[in-house]
């Protein structure tokens, strides 16, 4: 899918917002930026992601009230805008991660009876 | 398609948001300049370097919009194009549901098309709201003194005019013509507010006797006789042998009057002279326009007012006098039959929703684990509800272009079909308004037939549909009472309209076998106008009549002949009041009256109508002799009761009130008059040989409205082949005669039952329609539940079922279905068939005939319907269908 390398996973539709919520719910209110250098560290560069593409995750996820994003001042004084995950938000992580486990156990287990 | 969205989306860009979003990148890149900077870069290598990691900012800005405005758009146009390629995968499926949506929306917007046309379209004068008339019982016409004095005493209306139909003789062209116009009072085309297209409306003074030789011609009648010439204005036209003047053309559109004198395209000024004194003579029809701010009751208040003290003054003139407004005298009738054809096809398109739906829901249990792997990927519930109501907006829209394709035909055929009663018909067509119903319409009915698959769809469990590997035996408990419900509710629906459809052909076949008191076969009618020609004159008259008529029984073919003054169902109908000898003079108003005929003799042989007692009208019976008349057996019943009228005298005023004297000489069977289904009025028959004004030596009303008469030949072949010899000998005799109305009985007779049989065809085919449905319906039904049920039917026959087992197991579910729906369909019926009361003759809303008959039909039909898949359910192998497994 990408060009830029086979070692490096495009990001699956959909699983891009579980990410993030995942991300919020861990680590508390955060700008775009601390989200998209979390990412890169946790995947340890795996998953290859232009910085900017968040931005429309972002925006979908605050349409669709599961985060919410507040103006505020970084440590270096930068002001930036911070996302915190919303009740909304909860609930549709903890849906999504059960809609992944069983999904992502399903293909493991088509692919282990298949070898 | 990604493009124009996004231009549509600069639409909604908000400032506000625009910035906001500048703001966010601009902070995002300074943060990561920071880092760089941190890291060692320079200032310009680190923004270059934050740029790079960034990505476009301009892209970035560009996802952001468009995933601000428009992710809603986008998941919509994947949706179409996901639904696009399902519908294609399976064209059977789409080809059915589109055909199936195709015939219910189409009849429905057919239907509202001549509604919208009909009942819905204002009519085509200024400010049509206020136009109302002033007529008795709301119809009726009404003499011209009351007119004045209503005109004179109100104080509701901005104008009040007055109409009368005149259908003079044109001659000076190649064939003499007998046109319809109408004498119209000088303020009433004003009144109407439709400027002429050419020269001018009536003015002032006009309406006087000596002025008003002036006419104003329609739009047809201009290209007709003028070829659309403008210099048309100033020109003379002979009417009735005397010189007219052409002041004015009217547009195209323009039609007066609306509801009665519909043919009309001449309107001459109306000089009413001494009728301004004539209380009893009705033949005005009133027109006026209510003042702004005055309310239809405020008139009707005063109307009521004025009308009783005129009654008390002038007893037996003003009774029952009613302001109705105009658009009802035009709809009126119309309205009920038109409504019940709407909502009949409402009901098709019911059954043709239920239909669909639960093709989708086969479809949808079909579609289970692809349901189940978009939920897993992260399609939520609304996600997957909005997938298939796409694809259910896919199907309807499509359907929808083929229902337009089959209204537009439709349309044709109704106009073509529908009888002349319809008022406004010419104008039905595609308007705004239906094409609004049709989308209306369309994105209804995919909600209705889409809704409930979709929800079931989205409530699929994953986990279930995954684990049986797509076989989906999972056809929930639920699922299957959605499924019975719909082919119940279409059987219900069925019943009800083939009930509808019963009834009226019940009802029109009763019409059918009402005999017209008359033999309509075999006989040719057609109008002969004298006025105007040198046969008007008084004594010529009866010379040419009874000339014309011997003539014509010389040609071969014909065995009889005869003429009248108004055919019966086809012509004009006259109601006179008369006195009979030695009978105290009646109060005001209660005088007997009787249908007014005047007949050549061997009109009772022409139209084999029998007499039951006495002689017919006889060539003895002239001028020179004393006057006769043959009553009809219901005059006999009503004002004779237990006596013998033979011999009797009756007394009819003429113009000047003069009593002509009538000795009763037969009694004629009851004839039709000129409602198909209404019993006949008592009704009188006179000499034309003796008569004054038929004859042209009474009063110059009574001669004007005389001037014709009506021929009725009786012929051994076809009489429809015996006009051009019967028209030949007319002209033969004066070349300058107008014939018009050329028509054989039969055709008249049909014409006065075209109503009952336009609805009750129309009804029909509605019906037909249905019922296929239902019956395609409880086919799908129940050849999906034995294909589920292979397995289960191949355990069965496995351990010992009989054939016969297995089939009365499928049936029964079938006709389960089929008599719910049928008890729920009969309680409908039953309410519905109320409101159908009006519109039936001769048949009980509880017909028992029909409510059993439509009850075997659908049994038949589910029967049938569901025989198949059963007796395919019976062959099933028990061992291919466990092998299946």
């Amino acid at each position: 899918m990408s060009s830029e390398g086979a070692d490096r996973i495009a990001v699956l539709q959909g699983t891009l917002d579980l990410i993030i919520l995942r991300t919020l719910q861990t680590m508390g209110a955060q700008h775009a930026y601390a989200i998209a250098t979390r990412l890169e560290q946790v995947s340890e560069d795996l998953l290859h992601l232009n910085q900017g593409t968040l931005y429309p995750a972002l925006v979908r996820l605050e349409q669709q009230g599961r985060i919410k994003g507040k103006w505020g001042r970084t440590e270096s004084n930068r002001e930036a805008k911070f996302y915190a995950i919303t009740k909304a938000g909860e609930k549709a992580l903890a849906e999504e991660t059960l809609r992944w486990r069983r999904m992502s156990g399903l293909v493991d287990k088509l692919l282990s009876e298949g070898a | 398609m990604r493009r124009s969205f996004a231009k549509l989306a600069n639409l909604f860009r908000s400032g506000s948001a625009e910035r906001e979003m500048t703001r966010e990148i601009d902070s995002h890149l300074a943060m990561l300049q920071d880092d760089f900077e941190r890291r060692g870069l320079s200032s310009e290598e680190a923004r270059r370097a934050a740029r790079r990691i960034y990505g476009g900012v301009e892209q970035t800005k560009e996802l952001h919009r468009e995933a601000r405005s428009f992710v809603w758009a986008e998941q919509r146009v994947k949706d179409v194009r996901y639904g696009c390629r399902n519908l294609l995968r399976t064209p059977g499926f789409t080809a059915i549901a589109v055909i199936t949506l195709a015939l219910g929306i189409g009849a429905n917007t057919a239907i509202f098309s001549v509604v919208n046309a009909v009942l819905l379209r204002p009519l085509a004068y200024n400010d049509p709201d206020r136009l109302v008339t002033v007529l008795h019982n709301g119809s009726g016409p009404v003499a011209a003194a009351n007119y004045i004095d209503w005109r004179d005493q109100s104080r509701s209306f901005e104008a009040m005019g007055a109409a009368e139909y005149w259908t003079p003789n044109l001659t000076g062209n190649d064939s003499p013509e007998h046109l319809s116009a109408l004498h119209v009072t000088q303020n009433l085309l004003p009144m109407l507010g439709i400027q002429p297209l050419l020269g001018r409306l009536f003015v002032a003074g006009e309406d006087r006797e000596g002025s008003d030789h002036e006419v104003i011609l329609s739009y047809r009648l201009w290209r007709r006789l003028f070829n659309r010439d403008p210099g048309v204005l100033g020109k003379t036209i002979t009417l009735n042998g005397e010189g007219y003047r052409v002041v004015g053309v009217m547009p195209p559109a323009f039609k007066f009057a609306p509801f009665w004198a519909v043919k009309a395209e001449m309107w001459a000024p109306m000089a009413l002279g001494n009728r301004i004194h004539d209380r009893g003579g009705n033949s005005l029809r009133v027109f006026a326009r209510l003042k702004e701010g005055v309310s239809l009751a405020q008139a009707r208040a005063e109307i009521a007012a004025i009308t009783a003290r005129l009654e008390r003054q002038y007893p037996g003139t003003n009774r029952e006098v009613a302001v109705t407004p105009l658009k009802e005298n035009v709809v009126g009738k119309i309205q009920t039959p038109l409504l019940m054809l709407l909502g009949a096809v409402g009901f098709v398109l019911l059954i043709a929703c239920a239909n669909v739906a639960h093709m989708l829901l086969a479809r949808t249990a079909d579609r289970q684990k692809e349901i189940a792997v978009r939920t897993a990927l992260g399609a939520g519930r609304g996600r997957v509800i909005a997938q298939f109501l796409t694809e259910n907006l896919l199907l309807a829209f499509l359907g929808a272009a083929a229902g337009l394709l089959l209204a537009v035909a439709g349309t044709k055929a109704l106009v073509a079909l529908s009888p002349a009663y319809i008022p406004r018909v010419e104008m039905v067509g595609v308007d705004t308004r239906v094409v609004l119903f049709l989308l209306g319409i369309t994105v209804l009915t995919a909600v209705v037939f889409g809704l409930a698959p979709a929800m079931h769809a989205a409530d699929g469990n994953l986990s279930d549909a995954l684990k049986e590997g797509g076989r989906g035996d999972s056809d929930s408990a639920r699922r299957n009472r959605l499924r019975s419900f719909l082919v119940a509710s279409e059987f219900a629906l069925a019943f009800i309209l083939l009930i509808g459809a019963g009834l009226m052909i019940r009802s029109f076949s009763a019409l059918q076998s009402v005999d017209p008191g008359f033999n309509p076969h075999n006989v040719l009618s057609m109008v002969v106008s004298v006025e105007g020609t040198k046969e008007a004159e008084p004594n010529r008259r009866a010379v040419f009549y009874r000339g014309l008529l011997q003539q014509v029984r010389t040609l071969p073919g014909v065995t009889s002949a005869s003429a009248i003054n108004h055919l019966p169902l086809g012509g004009d109908m006259w109601d006179r009041s008369f006195a009979i000898e030695g009978r105290p003079k009646p109060r005001p108003g209660e005088s007997p009256d009787a249908v007014y005929r005047i007949v050549m003799p061997e009109y009772f042989q022409t139209m084999r109508l029998p007499l039951r007692r006495g002689r017919a009208i006889a060539p003895r019976d002239d001028a020179r002799e004393p006057g006769v008349v043959v009553i009809n057996e219901r005059a006999a019943q009503e004002y004779w009761p237990g006596e013998d009228p033979i011999g009797k005298r009756i007394a009819i005023e003429d113009e000047e009130g003069k009593p002509m004297w009538l000795t009763i000489v037969g009694i004629a069977a009851n004839a039709k008059q000129s409602d198909w289904a209404a019993k006949p009025d008592p009704e009188v028959y006179l000499s034309a040989l003796q008569n004054h004004d038929f004859l042209g030596e009474g009063g110059a009303y009574m001669t004007a409205h005389m001037s014709y008469i009506t021929l009725v030949v009786r012929t051994a072949g076809n009489p429809a082949d015996l006009a051009p010899a019967v028209k030949q000998t007319v002209w033969s005799i004066d070349r300058n005669l107008p014939i018009s109305d050329v028509q054989t009985m039969d055709r008249v007779v049909a014409d006065a039952t075209a109503q009952p049989r336009f609805e009750m065809l129309l009804l029909g085919v509605f019906a037909v329609i249905a019922l296929v449905l239902a019956a395609v319906g409880i086919y799908g039904v129940i050849s999906y539940s034995v294909s589920r049920r292979t397995r289960e039917i191949g355990i069965r026959i496995a351990l010992g079922a009989s054939r016969t087992d297995v089939l009365r197991m499928v049936m029964r579910q079938a006709i389960v279905q089929a008599l719910a729906g049928a008890v729920v369909g009969l309680a409908g019926a039953l309410l519905v068939s109320r409101l159908l009361a009006k519109m039936l003759y001769g048949v009980q809303p509880t017909d028992p005939v029909t409510f059993g008959g439509v009850a075997i039909i659908l049994a038949l039909a589910a029967l049938f319907a569901s025989c198949v898949p059963a007796r395919r359910a019976t062959r099933i192998e028990p061992m291919i269908a466990l092998r299946n497994e």
